[in-house]
């Protein structure tokens, strides 16, 4: 039910418009039933913004059985009704021990809390609170688009009520708690958005989040009270320092989680991103803290309440991506190999132009796919925190959400479907932008180098390579182009239709065909071609060592290899069973082409049998 | 225009985000969110040819990285092939110098430095890559403010620099103090070392590729062999 924080003891709020209608043409409402995503336009007059969230939660009628427990436990920020609307940073509750650890403050802290003041007017935020300016995307161009996709909102909005209630769903106070059977025609509404206010609800009943939680009930205040009462212990807690030290770099820019000069306690949304991730720290100390989680926490915080979004952190890091966020990231490197593995399946032309850049780098004639897949080329340096962060911060808000509408649908098959479809539209760009880099480096050498070149001659053996054309753009040039894009593009992604309706939505698109059994098991693979790669370096070391060896690229990466050799050794979910090694070995000699094929083959196979179950009944 | 690639390591939060930024785009934001995986920018800057007095262009393609200690299993792939390192700590935070010295060991074992000249004629060193490692003490301006904040001497760093040959600067991204300064040092050193490495390999015509062959004793001085 999530976002009944959101909605509370809602008036039955007439769905259709009030919900999408941009910020800026609504008329402040001061209702304590607003969905939180308004609330910032009480914020410039009231301040209190983030606090209205946890007075929401008491007053929230619909809370869950689950969640009062919680909520009467001291460590959870208990403010009290009446407090809405005023300043609540304002510590009433300085004896509290609780406060006192989670408002330590670092020195961190307490040398930025300055905010440049344009940042409170509300109508440069978008309905979650992030500023809609970016690097990328003026305000004028947000609000552009804002204005029509306000209104494909408001339409899928009612499109999924009707089905809703079709299926037989309540609706109370316009937020479902539960939605239909797995079809294909909910498949189809999901990839079109999920409502904004219902995302908390729809993302908790997709990923199972209610048996999680059923499971550990109460858990969650017992490691709040862990923390609590391990509060300077670093051998418990041992990346206090690392959490502390991300909490204010977490969406700097939405209202919710920075913090004015004149408040005296933090925002509510920085204690609990604290107490989140510290519990998380001691529930999975396989896993910690890692650097990713900190936005990956706070974006479930925006929809789901503390201790919901707590466990579909859990839910994230065990079931969608695991091993990614583990001590020696080796799931990201996996998932990095898989990526590669696809780029070479589906996009066969930026295959064969990695595949030159990989050569120019390493300077080698050729290269297996066996070395691909354990040396990773450097582009996987940005994919890689695609997959850690699952989208937050790379492409603009309303994407990532709508990324993670389908993640949870659709499991994590998904990511490699999105960052496919982005490669694919980079590689679009890169064309475009090739040319008109060429043409703009023309100039500014003209301008610039040539005149040395020109009027000194020999201008220095420096100067030797640098006359570009646009047809003899170096390996290099064309590297750090690629980088670029791929790194920039994606931040302009303002509308999730650019790549669901174009790419990934796209009948016909051979996307269509990856699926969820095929990534498990191409996951399987580079897997095991890892580990293979790591026991043979290690043998290869051993004997290098013996017969002095002298190549540093050779040992740097030799000792690398051991080292997470080692770590890999020591965890369960990623050692290899006998079946895998078997299969590896079998899988050696055609590696992932026939794997990717059989795959294929063997989904097509299932759909087809699965077709004529469907026709016989 | 010579082209460089060069990477920024240290421990979380120092401050090598801000540090590209603000010699990349001239910014600086109090708070910026935490650096996940790598950013990639780049930046060209004119240095002098000390020996011609000719401009140079040097373009550095910059590999921003994620400071937290697991990432540091993705580490070689940020320093394969990098010509600089630049390596962060915060002077208010002692336990950053160690971990910025924990990197320093690291390269040097992995890839190998070369700030040292003498050590340019050394056949037996053990490195095919000339790194330059710049030593970077990062917010200055915390100090400026409050003295009492400081947590790392400035003798100890420059101590610790001379004995490990290294660049050392202390800096400020937030005031922009001796950032522009740092990449201009690298950007020399770079030069320098390119220099000799082609009087080195003066009979090769050189095609400009970032040239990582190993070094041989020098018996030309000229600057202009190869063009």
């Amino acid at each position: 039910m999530g976002h009944n924080d959101f909605l509370s003891n809602a008036v039955p709020v007439k769905v259709n418009t009030l919900n999408f209608i941009p910020p800026k043409q609504r008329e402040l409402k001061k209702s304590p039933s607003m969905p939180s995503f308004y609330k910032f336009e009480n914020y410039t007059k009231h301040r209190s913004a983030s606090i209205n969230r946890s007075s929401i939660q008491l007053h929230d009628t619909n809370t869950p059985s689950r969640i009062p427990e919680l909520l009467q436990e001291p460590p959870v920020d208990t403010v009290s009704v009446e407090d809405s609307f005023v300043d609540l940073y304002i510590d009433r509750n300085e004896e509290s021990p609780v406060r006192s650890v989670f408002n330590r403050a670092s020195s961190f802290q307490s040398t930025t809390l300055k905010r440049r003041s344009d940042i409170t007017d509300p109508q440069h935020f978008d309905r979650y609170g992030f500023k809609k300016r970016t690097q990328f995307i003026t305000e004028e161009e947000y609000d552009r688009w804002w204005s029509e996709y306000s209104q494909y909102c408001i339409r899928r909005k009612h499109k999924w009520r009707n089905f809703l209630l079709k299926s037989g769903l309540s609706l109370k106070n316009d937020l479902p708690e539960k939605f239909p059977p797995q079809s294909e025609k909910l498949k189809r509404y999901v990839r079109k958005g999920i409502p904004a206010e219902w995302r908390g609800n729809a993302w908790w009943y997709f990923a199972r989040g209610d048996e999680m939680l059923n499971k550990n009930k109460g858990l969650y205040s017992k490691l709040l009270k862990k923390v609590e009462e391990n509060k300077n212990n670093k051998n418990i807690i041992q990346d206090l320092d690392v959490i502390e030290r991300d909490l204010n770099r977490t969406f700097p820019d939405n209202i919710h989680f920075y913090r004015e000069s004149f408040q005296k306690e933090e925002p509510f949304m920085i204690q609990a991103l604290r107490r989140v991730l510290l519990a998380f720290s001691i529930y999975d100390t396989e896993i910690g803290y890692c650097q990713s989680m900190n936005f990956l926490a706070a974006l479930l915080l925006l929809f789901l309440s503390e201790e919901k979004a707590f466990w579909m952190l859990v839910i994230i890091t065990k079931k969608y991506l695991p091993g990614v966020h583990s001590v020696n990231l080796e799931g990201v490197n996996v998932d990095q190999g898989v990526l590669i593995l696809c780029i070479k399946e589906y996009l066969p032309e930026l295959w064969s132009k990695m595949e030159a850049s990989m050569l120019n780098t390493t300077g080698q004639k050729s290269i297996s796919q066996f070395e691909i897949l354990n040396k990773l080329p450097p582009m996987t340096l940005s994919t890689a925190s695609w997959f850690m962060s699952c989208f937050v911060g790379v492409v603009p808000i309303e994407t990532t959400l709508r990324i993670w509408d389908c993640l949870f649908y659709e499991k994590s098959h998904f990511l490699f479907k999105v960052s496919l479809a982005i490669l694919k539209l980079s590689e679009e760009e890169l064309l475009e932008r090739k040319l008109s880099i060429s043409q703009s480096i023309l100039a500014t050498f003209s301008n610039e180098s040539l005149e040395h070149i020109n009027s000194h001659g020999s201008g220095g053996s420096a100067n030797h390579r640098s006359r570009p054309r646009v047809e003899d753009m170096t390996q290099d040039d064309y590297d750090m182009l690629f980088f670029q894009v791929i790194q920039t593009f994606p931040k302009k992604l303002l509308n999730p239709n650019d790549i669901f309706e174009k790419v990934i939505f796209k009948k016909k698109m051979t996307l269509n065909k990856l699926d969820q059994e095929e990534i498990d098991k191409v996951r399987k693979y580079v897997s095991s071609q890892r580990d293979k790669w790591a026991r043979f370096n290690k043998v290869l070391n051993k004997d290098s060592s013996n017969n002095g060896n002298n190549d540093p690229g050779n040992k740097m990466l030799y000792k690398n290899l051991d080292d997470t050799s080692s770590i890999q050794e020591g965890t369960d979910n990623i050692s290899l069973s006998n079946e895998e090694v078997m299969d590896t070995l079998l899988s050696e000699v055609s590696g992932f082409k026939r794997i990717s094929l059989s795959g294929v083959n063997w989904n097509n196979s299932i759909k087809i049998r699965v077709k004529n179950i469907r026709q016989k009944k | 225009m010579l082209q460089f690639k060069l990477v920024l390591l240290g421990d979380s939060s120092v401050g090598k985000s801000s540090i590209v930024n603000r010699f990349v785009k001239d910014t600086f934001d109090e708070f910026r969110e935490s650096t996940i995986g790598a950013a990639f920018l780049s930046q060209s800057i004119k240095i002098k040819d000390p020996k011609t007095n000719q401009d140079v262009i040097i373009k550095f393609e910059i590999w921003d990285t994620a400071g937290q200690e697991r990432y540091k299993s993705l580490a070689p792939m940020y320093y394969r092939n990098a010509n600089a390192a630049l390596v962060v700590y915060d002077i208010t935070i002692a336990d950053s110098l160690l971990k910025a010295k924990s990197w320093v060991n690291e390269l040097k074992e992995k890839v190998g430095n070369s700030t040292d000249d003498n050590d340019n004629d050394n056949d037996n060193n053990n490195n095919n890559n000339n790194l330059v490692i710049h030593l970077v003490g990062n917010k200055l301006d915390l100090v400026e403010d409050d003295p009492e904040m400081r947590s790392v001497a400035t003798e100890d760093a420059v101590k610790y620099s001379t004995d490990e040959n290294l660049l050392f600067k202390e800096v400020s991204a937030k005031t922009d103090f001796n950032i522009k300064e740092v990449f201009q040092t690298i950007g020399e050193k770079l030069y320098e070392i390119r220099q000799k490495e082609l009087d080195n390999n003066n009979n090769k015509q050189n095609k400009g590729e970032i040239n990582i062959s190993l070094p041989r004793p020098s018996t030309n001085d000229s600057t202009s062999c190869c063009s």
